[in-house]
């Protein structure tokens, strides 16, 4: 019985511990894009993983600066501890807990306020920043796991050293070196780690043109996690845990030297050890190494024509950058974020000067508000001309004048249905409150889109800050909840298409791509109006390459541009012009991406509504919520 | 006599108010065997570390062979050292650790391998060479911390409690065993210990000090028998030390009863320590003992009987072969040679207090 216990354990550990990755690794050799749909074996994501560039050099960005700030941090860290075991206690003590502060310290904190001290210094965020960032927050990770090994070393065997006539130098590296070896290659390691799986601090201190992997993956969330990511995971698990492997050799061998047999090690033993200790990181080291300067050199800034772009995670076709380079000789420094949000506080901080930044609707209005934007000169982008005047005339939502903003994507908040799990036309938000569907509705998890879609059913404005309205809102929302299966975001794409839900919340853009996945489903904007949105280019004020942006955004504004980029992200453009490009006419007329103006007449851009506002919304979406 | 070899002169060293050596002078000749013995605490360790160069002293001089080496670094001076946990280089072999030393000095490959052989036959450890320190046991790694030691050819080999860690048994036999070294390398040995009896087994000379001051110098005999002050007499063996009155010269009073001694030279009814060898007080009939007292206790201590014998309100400590049961009635005689007078210390810093091992 309690064996049979002991074995359920394990099971339940090795279960809750490893499932997650399995999955990880199955779906790394699923054919079909989505995670919901087991479209056969394959290993074309590992094949399209080593030929993506982006992929591999932020790949070798990681390794190289995971590397640099893990050997300089244990060089420095391990000096330190030294250097803090030779003072005496009280000193020491507080020395101890003053390079303890970064490990403790919430790593936003930290990011933030690396940031704020480049800023200072006037440094170039970039690969630098990041390293000395990454260095800064690794030296407390080697102090801890050199220090106790210190502390046990006798320091007598140090002296035993010296008075047998050894210098200092060469008794620490003889004596000492030797016994805290143990602790400085597991805080090598450890410092190695932190560096691989740091996301913020990275975030924080990064320039444009520089991802690690942790902020590229983070910067591909609104378009969904590529599957080439998971066979790049899968691929450094089974590494890690070869390593793990490796290490784990050694002990084995050192208990039997310690056997005290009389002998020295066989010398094809002591040629493995070596081919494992010595020259298996060697060979790693260069290998990564020469890797980064191979990618590096790719990449290099050539001449002092640049434009700094900001954009979207996955949001332009990596091509249409190198025809930009190619065609003008400007090159493009490229950095992704993932929210408006996490944009936002870079642009005005000012710490970097980005030349093209692509916000959402709202959010250019909040920047014309604080001064941020600059005026585009419409002479330097004759292609506005491609703009269909609808998309000008929506953007006026956020821009009145028409001065700052081109259009870029747009979209519109619909329902997703799938026609097999409904028996009626549907056209209206009432679905959603509809006992039929108890358990089959998919709600988007997001404040302002659950109040657009329940305002705009009660007939409001989805900008509305009237408290009756909200309230009445906020209680037809509570009265939905037992009926919605889930308040998810990504999700609903895969549920739909899993034929998990009959009806979803969902963005217009997300909605072309399940359709292609399952053709039973069907997307509709719901005849009382909905949310329409939009990114458009802008130009900071601050922004060091003014011409040259503009240059870039006219370049996005030629048909054949704006329809190579429609094919990559699959989001509808207000592009006219590349519109009556598109070959596929099921695409050119589909209405979902591209709806007839009548349709679009009762939807409405988010406004930013103010500190004050966002915060009532916030607090009614609690209570419905905690309901 | 041989000469001086080494002369600590003026020597004081503090860690911050705590004074640890006070203005301390000693010589130690060629070929001798000098232990300093005290409590933990007496700064004998200090010294020993001075003299290895690991502290430097607040002031005085370290003269070597005619050399001022206060301020020469450890690694440059002609001695070596046998620390207290040993210190051997864990992750070497017992052959590399022997050949530590040489390598340094850039000796040649067989003059090393010559040196070992040598010295691990002089500990009685032949093959151990490829083994490492932590398959031996604690009195092999001791003799393999002096074979690396040793090699070297130091002047003068300074030991650290070598055998602290050591077992009873083994630390007996060790202790012949650097009788044995010392008398076939003949150099000098600077011994450090808190075991008296190791200290009166090993040594040609011992220097008893206390808080930072030297008690006394002397051979293992002079010591014993004749300790200066109660300090020394209390520290080294088991003893009975009296607040007594020198009545004349060879007349003391002890706790009230008048006994013969030897010594002279104290005045008349002067304040004085007498001490008493618990082996040298003869337990007799009562009406044939100075003085008439009852047996509190007694144990059986292999040689000899511990007993306390109550005299005069104070408890006597006395060994003997001859038993007496508690209760019974003793005299005590002590034979006039067997007593040893001791001037009262002048001041309280040479006081002798607090003993603590």
């Amino acid at each position: 019985m309690k064996k049979k216990l002991q074995n359920l354990y394990l099971l339940l550990i090795v279960i809750f511990l490893y499932a997650p990755i399995m999955t990880l690794m199955v779906l790394s050799f699923n054919s079909s894009r989505t995670r919901a749909k087991w479209g056969g074996f394959t290993g074309k994501w590992y094949v399209s993983l080593f030929q993506d560039e982006a992929i591999m050099s932020t790949l070798y960005n990681t390794l190289i600066i995971a590397l640099l700030s893990a050997l300089i941090a244990t060089v420095i860290g391990t000096l330190a501890s030294i250097g803090i075991q030779s003072m005496n206690r009280k000193f020491r003590t507080f020395m101890l807990g003053v390079t303890n502060i970064p490990m403790l310290n919430a790593d936003i904190v930290t990011g933030v306020s690396m940031m704020l001290l480049f800023i200072a210094f006037r440094m170039t965020m970039g690969f630098t920043t990041i390293l000395i960032a990454h260095i800064t927050f690794n030296i407390p990770y080697v102090i801890l796991s050199v220090m106790p090994k210190l502390k046990q070393t006798n320091r007598r065997t140090y002296e035993a050293a010296l008075d047998l006539g050894a210098s200092p130098i060469y008794a620490f590296f003889k004596v000492v070196f030797p016994d805290i070896l143990p602790g400085i290659l597991s805080g090598f390691l450890l410092a190695f780690t932190m560096s691989l799986d740091d996301f913020v601090i990275t975030h924080f201190t990064k320039g444009p043109g520089i991802d690690t992997l942790s902020t590229k993956i983070y910067s591909e969330v609104r378009k969904g996690i590529r599957p080439e990511i998971y066979a790049l995971s899968t691929l450094m698990f089974v590494t890690v845990l070869f390593l793990l492997f490796l290490v784990n050799l050694k002990p084995e061998k050192e208990v039997h030297e310690k056997n005290g047999t009389i002998r020295k090690p066989s010398r094809a033993r002591h040629t493995m050890r070596l081919v494992v200790t010595r020259v298996v990181p060697a060979l790693l080291v260069i290998v990564i190494t020469a890797g980064g300067f191979f990618y590096n050199s790719k990449t290099k800034i050539s001449g002092s024509e640049k434009v700094i772009v900001y954009n979207w995670g996955e949001y332009l076709d990596p091509d249409v950058l190198d025809i930009f380079e190619e065609e003008t000789g400007i090159q493009v420094v490229y950095e992704e974020y993932e929210t408006n949000e996490i944009m936002y506080p870079k642009v005005q901080s000012g710490a970097i000067s980005y030349d093209v930044v692509c916000p959402s609707d709202y959010m250019i209005q909040r920047m014309i508000e604080n001064d941020l934007l600059d005026e585009i000169n419409w002479d330097n982008v004759p292609n506005i001309k491609n703009i269909g005047q609808t998309y000008m005339d929506q953007s006026k939502a956020f821009d009145p004048e028409n001065k700052y903003s081109v259009p870029y994507c747009w979209g519109t908040v619909g329902i997703l249905y799938n026609k097999t799990m409904v028996d009626e036309p549907i056209d209206s938000w009432s679905v959603l409150w509809d006992p039929k569907y108890k358990d089959s509705i998919l709600m988007q998890d997001s404040v302002r889109d659950a109040f657009g879609v329940t305002l705009k059913y009660l007939g409001y404005s989805l900008n509305s800050t009237d408290l009756d309205e909200l309230n009445e809102a906020k209680n037809l929302l509570i009265k939905q909840k037992p009926l919605v299966q889930a308040y998810v975001v990504d999700q609903v794409r895969d549920k739909m298409i899993g034929n998990e839900a009959a009806i979803g919340v969902i963005y217009s853009g997300e909605a072309i791509y399940t359709q292609k996945e399952n053709p039973n489903l069907e997307y509709v904007i719901p005849k009382e109006g909905s949310n329409i949105w939009i990114d458009s280019w802008v130009i900071p004020k601050n922004a060091e390459h003014k011409e040259n942006a503009e240059k870039f955004i006219n370049f996005l504004c030629r048909p054949d541009i704006a329809l190579k980029n429609f094919e990559y992200i699959t989001y509808s453009t207000p592009n006219e012009a590349a519109r009556e490009l598109i070959e596929d006419e099921s695409i050119r007329n589909s209405k979902i991406a591209f709806p007839d103006a009548s349709e679009l007449s009762g939807c409405e851009t988010f406004k930013f509504l103010g500190d004050k506002n966002d915060a009532v919304y916030n607090e009614l979406w609690r209570e419905v919520k905690s309901k | 006599m041989p000469n001086k070899l080494i002369d600590i002169v003026g020597v004081s060293k503090s860690y911050g108010d705590n004074l640890v050596l006070d203005d301390l002078n000693l010589y130690i000749r060629e070929n001798e065997f000098l232990t300093l013995l005290g409590p933990s605490g007496c700064g004998k360790t200090t010294l020993l570390r001075i003299l290895g160069g690991f502290e430097n002293p607040d002031s005085g001089k370290v003269i070597f062979d005619g050399k001022d080496i206060t301020s020469l670094a450890p690694n440059k001076r002609q001695l070596n050292t046998v620390f207290q946990k040993y210190a051997l280089f864990t992750h070497m072999t017992i052959a590399e650790n022997i050949a530590f030393g040489l390598k340094i000095k850039g000796k040649s490959k067989s003059y090393i391998d010559d040196k070992i052989h040598y010295a691990l036959k002089l500990v009685n450890l032949e093959g151990y060479q490829n083994r490492y320190p932590d398959s031996l046991s604690g009195g092999q790694q001791q003799r393999i911390a002096i074979a690396r030691a040793i090699v070297n050819e130091p002047k003068v080999l300074l030991l650290d409690e070598p055998l602290g860690a050591l077992d009873l048994k083994l630390r007996q036999d060790m202790q012949y065993e650097l009788i044995r070294l010392k008398n076939e390398l003949g150099i000098t040995f600077i011994y450090v210990t808190h075991d008296q009896e190791e200290a009166l087994t090993m040594s040609d000379t011992i220097v008893v000090m206390n808080q930072g001051y030297i008690q006394q110098i002397g051979t293992p005999e002079d010591i014993y028998n004749e300790p200066e002050n109660a300090f020394v007499a209390d520290f080294i063996g088991d003893s009975n030390i009296f607040n007594a009155i020198m009545v004349r010269d060879k007349l003391v009073n002890i706790v009230g009863a008048e006994f013969p001694c030897v010594d002279t030279g104290f005045g008349t009814n002067k304040p004085v320590d007498a001490v008493i060898r618990p082996e040298d007080i003869d337990l007799v009939k009562p009406e044939e003992g100075t003085l008439k007292g009852v047996v509190t206790h007694l144990i059986f201590k292999g040689v000899h009987y511990e007993m306390e014998v109550l005299a005069n309100n104070y408890e006597w400590l006395v060994h003997s072969t001859d038993m007496f049961p508690v209760g019974t009635e003793v005299g005590i005689h002590v034979d006039p040679f067997d007593i040893q007078i001791m001037k009262k210390p002048e001041s309280e810093d040479e006081e002798a207090v607090g003993i603590e091992e």
